[in-house]
């Protein structure tokens, strides 16, 4: 894993943790505290005795009191579960330098964190992979095999294992950005940290994929990346586009004089996504892809307290 | 608007096709992205996606179908105005008088009529044989092209005519056109003019079909129409300057009159111009030589022709009078007082040696008959009267002619005549006074001779005893003093000849305009008279001729002129009368304007397709 995070940042990230605004729910022990109960040094309540609890946590104090035999409660310590959600499709693949990359850096940083901090990272890449998009099937295989060990990585010592595994990840062909998440959102046994990395320029829309991960009791947030030529074009006259992903065409006569006006609607459309993440309690960035790394790690998601 | 070549409307098919062409596919450069997404965005919040609300944003197509209509229509050859092509001849006669100068419309009424009668020329129908003539009426009638249907020499012909300072002389160009048009059902006298114009009734019965097209709107002017000069009855070393001013506008103006002697400042008066009244003024200015006065008007009016003029005033030089007379003291005293230098020797015989400035006989007949001016009482020669001369006893005086310089303040209300010689009115004067039978004062000239023949002796009536006779007198050695003609010669009316006659035979001649071009002019040796006649430009003319060097000044001094209110119709004698016409009869084509859009709609897409691809 040559250099899909410096060291320097890897050494800043360590610092860092996960911040979850609800209890962690993950039934795995972990660090975090949570609702259930166990074995801790936290205190958490009290019980009355049934036959068959463990005799070592009776309170032996409240008995000599009041000579009732009551069981000492103490908090669990579980894991968080963090899914990281990666738009793998074509449309990632463009940019300079590519979106994908950049997504691959920020769910790098993020396991980093949450590997640190004991807690379970699972990576949901999609489309799924398809033999159509790999010319070779041993690298289609190979593919498969990334994937499946993305889908759940736990412990620090596994952090070199799970950069490895994000730089052999490839991408392409068309995605169905709500079923994937939908699907994203049922397969978790447990929810709790959920982070969608994409352009978010689906023709079908962002809205039901983003609604089934906040139903299912996600804590969600969105980090759109947008290519430098989606923000301010370079190529001018008249256009046929053709969309990479649906091969749609798109006819367009493109000037100068318009380019205002097309920010403009850029603008509107990041603006709108915006207000739909923020009014659902999601957490919601926007970067292009050739936006310093550290500058939304070290400074966006703190500032919006992902992590601290 | 109606078309000359509907057939070229054809070409409009050509306005599909443009359309066509845009919603043709273009040549697009195929290029890959991420997503059209934000294309997609970006286009349906710009634009409307239906095809025609496509072409309605494009303004490139709106531009050129805005450039090939009207190059459709341009080629179609539109004209505005239904009437059918009016005559087949049409002679145009534009008024180039002083007033036309004016400055009501703009840039002058010469050039707003110059303009329409331009746009006149556009709606001929040459291509079915219409013809144009174009006169200018000017100084004098000229005939600037003669009957064409070529519209570029026509056009030429108008554009070359020059206003001038002169009155209008539209009877003579009226009098070329009225034959133009005799016998041609179809032909058309237009008048471009503001209708000064003094008197018509020649035309009265011609029936001239003639389109009257007014220019002109206001009458704001303010001008001088007379302009003299006298010794001053006063003071013998001074002269008296009489001006005139009307202002025929009908709001007061104030003015200042400026005097100047040679070109130097004089005298200057400030003066309140009633509305539509005319102010005398009168200026005394003492005089060392002979010279030109010019008096300025300073006033803002809409016509600068009238406010200047120029009299050549020469130093006044004794009369020497001769009167021939048996005794006759009335004659004697009248003669006296006649003016300062008046000196009048009295005779029986008139002397052949003497050279008198004029002769006064009094009933008497002499041998030899004067060869100057006469002021006659009674007696005549044979030769100015035709038939035989009778007597009438006691005439009563039933008109006389007080417009006359000869009887400038003098009456006839009182007068009894006991006798008079009856004659038949001679073709040479003008009576002066009338009684039933027969004229009892004739003025006139005959050859260079000028005249006052009086039927009656003035002892044989009550005259004498009036005021009116001393006055009649001094008013008859004025006229007939020949210095007083000569200073008369000295003005002219711009257009009109200035004559001279010439003692010794003149080989060349310098003339100075007022434009002060200099010009020289070679004379006939054996011409006993020095004739001039471009006077077009009112002002000071100054001549040499041989050693001689003399000026002389064309002046407007037309209360015609002056008054520029445009009139709504043109008299033509007491029944016959012209409505101005505002409609205009002719077909303007206006295809140049179309043409010149197209142009304009031109140069704005080559400005927007820069704008785009820069």
């Amino acid at each position: 894993m040559a250099g899909i995070l410096t060291p320097q940042l890897l050494r800043r990230l360590e610092q860092f943790q996960l911040l979850a605004a609800r209890r962690a729910k993950s039934s795995s022990k972990g660090e975090r505290r949570s609702r259930a109960r166990g074995q801790s040094v936290e205190f958490a309540d009290h019980r009355n005795y049934v036959v068959g609890d463990d005799l070592r946590y009776l309170d032996w104090n409240l008995f000599g009191r009041l000579d009732r035999l009551f069981l000492k409660l103490y908090e669990e310590e579980r894991e968080l579960p963090v899914r990281i959600f990666i738009d793998c499709s074509e449309s990632m693949m463009f940019g300079t330098p590519p979106k994908f990359d950049f997504a691959r850096q920020v769910a790098a940083a993020v396991g980093y964190v949450a590997l640190c901090g004991f807690d379970r990272v699972a990576v949901c890449p999609f489309p799924e992979a398809r033999p159509v998009d790999f010319d070779d099937p041993a690298r289609f295989n190979l593919q498969t095999a990334v994937r499946g060990a993305l889908r759940s990585v736990r412990g620090r010592k596994s952090a070199m294992q799970y950069f490895q595994n994000l730089t052999a990840l490839r991408g392409g062909g068309p995605a169905d950005f709500n079923a994937s998440l939908k699907r994203g959102a049922m397969e978790a046994r447990q929810t709790g940290l959920a982070i969608v990395l994409g352009d978010f320029l689906d023709p079908g829309g962002y809205e039901p994929g983003l609604n089934a991960l906040i139903g299912r009791g996600f804590e969600v947030n969105v980090v759109q990346i947008l290519a430098p030529e989606e923000l301010n074009p370079t190529a001018f006259g008249d256009l046929r586009l053709v969309d990479s992903e649906t091969g749609a065409l798109q006819e367009v006569t493109f000037g100068k004089f318009r380019l205002a006006a097309y920010r403009q609607s850029v603008a509107n459309y990041v603006q709108r996504l915006r207000e739909f993440c923020q009014s659902r309690g999601m957490g919601f960035f926007s970067v292009g892809s050739d936006t310093p790394l550290e500058d939304l790690l070290l400074k966006q998601l703190r500032a919006s307290e992902i992590w601290a | 608007m109606k078309f000359l070549a509907p057939a070229a409307l054809w070409f409009s098919l050509a306005l599909p096709a443009v359309v066509v062409f845009y919603l043709l596919k273009r040549k697009r450069v195929t290029r890959v992205v991420a997503s059209t997404l934000l294309w997609q965005r970006f286009l349906a919040e710009t634009q409307a996606s239906a095809p025609l609300q496509r072409l309605r944003h494009n303004w490139l197509l709106v531009l050129q179908l805005l450039l090939l209509s009207l190059l459709v229509l341009a080629l179609a050859r539109p004209y505005f105005s239904g009437t059918e092509a009016t005559g087949k001849l049409m002679v145009v006669v534009i008024d180039a008088s002083a007033s036309m100068q004016a400055t009501d419309e703009t840039p002058s009424r010469f050039e707003r009529a110059r303009k329409d009668a331009l746009g006149l020329v556009d709606g001929l129908n040459s291509g079915k044989g219409g013809q144009m003539v174009v006169l200018v009426a000017g100084a004098n009638a000229e005939v600037r092209q003669s009957a064409t249907s070529e519209k570029a020499a026509l056009r030429r012909a108008i554009e070359g005519a020059k206003v001038t300072d002169s009155p209008t002389r539209l009877v003579e160009a009226l009098r070329v056109a009225e034959t133009l048009i005799r016998d041609k059902p179809e032909a058309e006298i237009h008048l471009f003019s503001d209708g000064a114009i003094p008197e018509l009734s020649e035309f009265e019965t011609k029936e001239l079909r003639m389109v009257f097209h007014r220019v002109g709107k206001g009458a704001r002017n303010a001008g001088i129409v007379a302009f003299d000069v006298k010794p001053n009855p006063e003071d013998p070393a001074k002269r008296a300057l009489f001006l005139s001013i009307a202002n025929v506008h009908d709001q007061p103006f104030e003015a200042r009159v400026e005097l100047s002697f040679e070109g130097q400042l004089v005298d200057t008066k400030a003066m309140h111009l009633d509305a539509t009244n005319t102010t005398p003024i009168v200026f005394l200015a003492s005089q060392a030589r002979d010279g030109v006065f010019t008096a300025k008007l300073v006033v803002d009016d809409d016509l600068a022709a009238d406010n200047q003029a120029s009299v050549v005033s020469l130093l006044p030089q004794p009369v020497h009078v001769q009167l021939v007379t048996k005794g006759n003291r009335f004659l004697e005293k009248a003669l006296a007082a006649a003016g300062p230098n008046v000196e009048t020797t009295v005779v029986a015989e008139p002397a052949p040696d003497a050279k008198p400035d004029l002769v006064v006989l009094d009933d008497i007949e002499p041998a030899t008959w004067p060869k100057g001016n006469v002021l006659s009482f009674r007696a005549a020669p044979t030769n100015w009267f035709e038939g035989a001369v009778g007597t009438i006893e006691s005439p009563p005086i039933v008109n006389w002619r007080n417009t006359h310089p000869l009887l400038r303040f003098v009456a006839f209300d009182s007068v009894q005549i006991a006798q008079a010689r009856a004659v038949k009115l001679p073709p040479w004067g003008l009576s002066l006074v009338d009684a039933p039978q027969s004229p009892l004062i004739v003025a006139g000239e005959v050859g260079r001779q000028r005249i006052v023949w009086v039927a009656f002796n003035p002892l044989e009536s009550t005259w004498p005893l009036r005021i009116s006779f001393p006055i009649f007198v001094a008013n008859a050695v004025e006229w007939l003093n020949p210095a007083s003609a000569k200073s008369e010669q000295f003005l002219v009316k711009p257009g009109d000849p200035f004559r001279f006659p010439l003692a010794a035979s003149v080989a060349t001649a310098n003339v100075t305009g007022p434009d002060g071009q200099t010009r020289a002019l070679a004379l006939n040796p054996l011409a006993t008279e020095f004739v001039f006649a471009d006077t077009a430009r009112q002002g000071v003319y100054r001549v040499q001729l041989g050693t001689n060097r003399l000026a002389f000044a064309a002046n407007l001094l037309d209360a015609i002129e002056t008054n520029i209110r445009p009139r709504d119709s043109l008299d033509l004698g007491r029944f016959a009368q012209v409505k101005a016409t505002t409609e205009k009869k002719a077909n303007l084509e206006s295809w140049r304007w179309f043409a010149l859009g197209a142009l304009g709609v031109m140069l704005g897409e080559w400005w927007w397709f820069h704008r785009r691809t820069a």
